[in-house]
């Protein structure tokens, strides 16, 4: 087959450092390079957010130190009005977009597809390192608009106009929200050639015996995610496009007739603020599921692997994954239910809405039933998957009272949608994502992680989610607004200072639990005991090669599947797994110690 | 499972099409990619048009009370024709595929060799069409002249955005069969690779249908 | 595919490309028409989409040699383009609405 014997052709020669580390085109690399930014990225959104805190917690208070790092933005140490703004929107852009985006498909899901399915690599590497290399790039435009006149962009990671497409409209409507779409067309740039590569590899590259019926629900969760991000960026493309020709080229795509600007006519006519909304979330919904179905996928395989029983209902999990992907196209109205919508509309998102939801429970069940009666082993992954099922049932609730129209409108931008989506997408991808770490990463470094730090990881991390939060639905429930820079100049909200303090406090606690986990990685990453092969006793194929896996990964042959990703206790077997590539009928009590590399004869 | 049972069906698996080890659409990847890259394309296109459409009912009356699109373009003269060789030269792209896998190389080289020229010959008249639009009044912002105030400012707006993407697509297709037709002639460009060109040429001339019927028919 | 034609005579494989050629061209000419035909304008408006699918699905079915791919490929191509006509009418539908409250 061409794949392999292109694959092949380059095994032969040593690359040199330059190709190997840096303009890499193996998976494995770019998906390290892809997890590693992201991290960086993700240190810079916790920042971001630990602003957001100081001015909610204190609002108008001075830091003196901190006036002096930051003397555009917080002159004579007090937060000023614009930077507080560029901060969310920064916060939400950077998190949802270039971390947890960039994280799960381009880290987690070019280090795993080939691996998970038995390929040698990506159908094209070359693209996939294209898509690595436009990340940065994307970051640096990103970076570098805190630097420009009216600094970064302050109109939400939503960016709705008229603030994001007339320049005058506020201090972040400059230069900077050009910027923002720059680097974000870029980066969608980026997700397309990913989602390509992820779709292709996955339909053509599968081992064989490895049917669609067959593969591990962390690939189901990444290929639907893939068709997701191909078929719903393209059209935030051409918004953004239009978005541009509305800021540079004098159209009015966006801007209706009539508005002023310190009481100066605007001469935009014609357009449609309503337009961009329903684009963006054509796009803006199917990404948080981006965001949730690779999670959803990971958790499955990492709480199967540790309760030793196959996952429950199997069938089920991967229909609920295609239809919660296509629904999720259906539902993009309901973030818009006191836009001024057509009434009509409204109800018919509240109808889907509420439909999806169903895909969701039946995934939430299975788990609790995959949990039923097993014998777990609590490992520092499977707590954090565990968590996430706490989190995401939690923000899942709190979706269906938003789903509402009637409840919606006075829900609408307020705390209780911050906390809504804190849970059930942020938290629980994040959460996810931790899980994932602790279970890959001797696959990927070939070391173990502190297990002990680990679990001060994960309840330091818990509670902080719970305390930062779950007040937060109480704050909106009072009337709190989201983006608000200062709640105190209203009366209603005064008496909510307190617990703004306190959820300030356990944000900072939070923030500071994640060091423990960056200190774990680092260390473990140079000084972790050795990982052997299988350490977590899997079924799954990318655990037939060595740790961490050679450059093509399978040694002379390719892996040959026999069953299904979860066969955990089979009934009369000595081992309580038997792996994916196994070959058939071991009989019982014969140890299958000392197999070879994977590379089982067909 | 029992054993015989677990024996059975891996033998159904590795029967199927789906089985893994091959693909199940029977198509090299390349090619398999070059139908998502268009798959994703034809959303963009299609979230520009939509936009177009909501632009024009928001708007009621298009392009102005009493007009029509087609009043402001050549529709028998130079639009009608435009169209006419884009779809010339796609049926030259499918015979330089058809060749191609035959293995006749002269024909091959000689039709893609054709293909770009109807491709140079819409841009052309796509250039001549945009001058004489601009001649009329017709600016990004919205008409100017004696027209001003009468016709949506948002019609020549969706006009330059989206032909100027359909041309910019038309752009690189050009470019990209030029590379192919120079590989062609060394005898360097593979059947299969070929076709991948010829599709993306292809979709390039059905997103025109779209934006001929949408932009200056209706 | 490939072996498909070369079962026919030589000179004879390009046909099915004149052919859809032909069509492409006579519908094109009928779109034109009915601009100038003054018939009502929804009748237009419905003719015109009508005869835009089927030029469209003339050049992927001949052009792109859909038709001659495994049915799971058409399928896998086509199916997601439904998606097109939903984020159409739902974005189309509120156009119309903020077109009555401009009113
Ligand atoms: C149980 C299913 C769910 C329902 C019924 C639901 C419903 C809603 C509704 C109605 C809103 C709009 C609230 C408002 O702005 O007033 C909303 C906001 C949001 N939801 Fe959900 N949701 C669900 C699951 C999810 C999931 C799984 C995610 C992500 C993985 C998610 C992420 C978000 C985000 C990010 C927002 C806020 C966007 C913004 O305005 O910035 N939701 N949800
Ligand atoms: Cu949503």
């Amino acid at each position: 087959m061409a794949h392999v014997a292109h694959a092949e052709a380059q095994a032969g020669h040593e690359l040199s450092f330059w190709r190997k580390y840096i303009f890499s085109q193996d998976h494995k690399v770019i998906g390290i390079q892809y997890a590693l930014t992201s991290m960086f990225m993700a240190v810079l959104g916790g920042l971001l957010a630990m602003f957001i805190r100081l001015q909610l917690g204190w609002p108008g208070q001075s830091w003196p130190l901190l006036g002096r790092l930051f003397p555009s933005g917080m002159p004579d140490g007090q937060m000023n009005q614009a930077f507080y703004l560029a901060s969310v929107t920064m916060h939400g852009t950077i998190m949802i977009f270039f971390v947890l985006t960039t994280l799960l498909t381009g880290g987690f899901g070019n280090f795993l597809i080939p691996l998970m399915i038995g390929a040698r690599d990506m159908a094209f590497p070359f693209l996939n390192m294209l898509s690595y290399w436009l990340y940065p790039p994307a970051i640096i435009i990103l970076l570098a608009s805190f630097f420009v006149s009216g600094g970064a962009a302050g109109g939400g990671w939503t960016a709705y106009p008229p603030l994001s497409a007339l320049p005058g409209a506020a201090p972040g409507s400059g230069l900077g929200q050009t910027l923002w779409l720059i680097s974000l067309a870029l980066l969608i740039l980026a997700f397309l050639f990913g989602s390509l590569n992820y779709i292709t590899t996955i339909l053509q590259l599968r081992a064989r015996g490895l049917s669609m019926m067959r593969l591990p629900l962390t690939i189901w969760g990444l290929f639907v995610t893939a068709i997701l991000s191909l078929l719903a960026f393209p059209v935030l493309l051409a918004a953004a496009i239009m978005l541009l020709f509305d800021r540079i080229g004098g159209t009015s795509f966006f801007v209706p007739a009539g508005l002023l600007i310190g009481s100066v006519p605007v001469d935009h006519r014609g357009g449609n603020p309503l337009l961009w909304q329903h684009l963006f979330w054509f796009l803006g919904h199917p990404e948080v599921y981006v965001l949730i179905l690779p999670p959803m996928g990971m958790i499955s395989d990492i709480l199967a692997n540790n309760a030793r029983k196959p996952i429950f209902g199997y069938r089920f999990m991967v229909g609920s994954i295609v239809a919660i992907a296509f629904l999720s196209f259906l539902v993009w109205g309901h973030h818009m239910y006191t836009s001024g919508m057509a009434p009509v509309l409204g109800t018919a998102f509240m109808t889907t809405t509420l439909v999806i939801a169903v895909p969701s429970a039946i995934k939430t069940f299975n788990w609790l039933a995959t949990l039923w009666r097993a014998k777990i082993r609590f490992t520092s992954a499977m707590l954090f998957a565990l968590g996430f099922l706490s989190l995401f049932v939690t923000g899942g609730l709190t979706g269906i009272v938003l789903a509402q129209p009637p409840v919606d409108i006075y829900f609408q931008d307020t705390f209780f949608v911050v906390a809504h989506f804190h849970f059930v997408m942020a938290s629980a991808a994040i959460f996810a994502s931790f899980a994932g770490t602790y279970y890959w990463f001797p696959k990927m470094f070939g070391r173990m992680m502190n297990e002990r730090l680990g679990k001060w990881h994960f309840w330091l991390t818990f509670v902080g989610i719970y305390a930062t939060f779950f007040p937060m639905h109480y704050a909106g429930f009072m009337g709190m607004m989201r983006r608000i820079y200062s709640p105190q100049i209203y009366a209603h909200l005064q008496g909510l200072q307190p617990l703004n303090v306190f959820v300030s406090i356990a944000a900072f606690v939070l923030f500071a639990a994640q060091f423990i986990f960056l200190y774990n990685f680092f260390r473990s990453l140079f000084r972790g005991p050795q990982a052997e092969r299988n350490p977590w006793r899997a079924t799954t194929l990318e655990w037939e090669a060595p740790s961490p896996p050679p450059h093509l990964n399978w040694g002379e042959t390719l892996p040959t599947v026999q069953r299904w990703a979860y066969d955990y206790s089979p009934p009369d077997m000595a081992e309580d797994f038997q792996p994916q590539a196994a070959p058939a009928a071991v009989p019982t009590g014969r140890s299958r110690e000392g197999r070879g590399d994977g590379g089982h004869a067909r | 499972m029992s054993e015989a049972l677990q024996v059975r069906e891996q033998h159904r698996t590795t029967a199927s099409a789906w089985g893994g080890g091959e693909s199940p659409f029977a198509v090299p990847w390349a090619k398999l990619m070059m139908w998502l890259f268009l798959l994703s394309d034809a959303f963009t296109f299609a979230a520009l048009l939509t936009g177009y459409a909501a632009m024009r009912i928001t708007a009621g009356v298009w392009p102005g009370a009493g007009m029509k699109a087609a009043d402001f373009f050549h529709v028998t003269t130079v639009v009608g024709p435009m169209t006419f060789i884009l779809i010339c030269s796609s049926a030259t792209m499918a015979v330089a595929v058809g060749a191609a896998r035959r293995g006749d190389h002269r024909t091959t080289v000689r039709f893609l060799a054709l293909t770009v020229l109807g491709g140079l010959a819409f841009l052309g008249m796509q250039a001549y069409e945009w001058t004489g639009f601009i001649r009329e009044g017709a600016r990004l912002t919205g008409f100017v002249g004696e027209l001003g105030g009468k016709i949506q400012p948002m019609f020549p707006a969706t006009f330059f955005v989206i032909t100027g993407f359909h041309g910019g697509h038309v752009t690189s297709g050009v470019i990209y069969l030029l590379v192919k037709t120079i590989q062609a002639s060394r005898g360097r460009a593979s059947a299969e690779s070929v076709e991948i060109t010829g599709l993306y040429w292809h979709f390039v001339d059905l997103v025109w249908v779209f934006i001929f019927t949408l932009l200056y028919l209706i | 595919m490939a072996e498909h034609h070369e079962s026919v005579r030589d000179g004879a494989w390009y046909r099915t490309y004149v052919v859809t050629w032909f069509w492409l061209l006579v519908i094109t000419g009928l779109e034109i028409a009915t601009v100038f035909l003054g018939l009502p304008r929804l009748a237009v408006i419905l003719l015109l989409v009508t005869l835009a699918l089927m030029k469209a699905a003339l050049i992927a079915a001949y052009f792109m040699h859909l038709r001659h791919e495994r049915l799971n490929l058409i399928f896998t191509i086509a199916a997601p383009l439904i998606l097109i006509v939903i984020l159409f009418l739902g974005v189309a539908r509120d156009a119309l609405n903020v077109f009555f409250l401009r009113q």
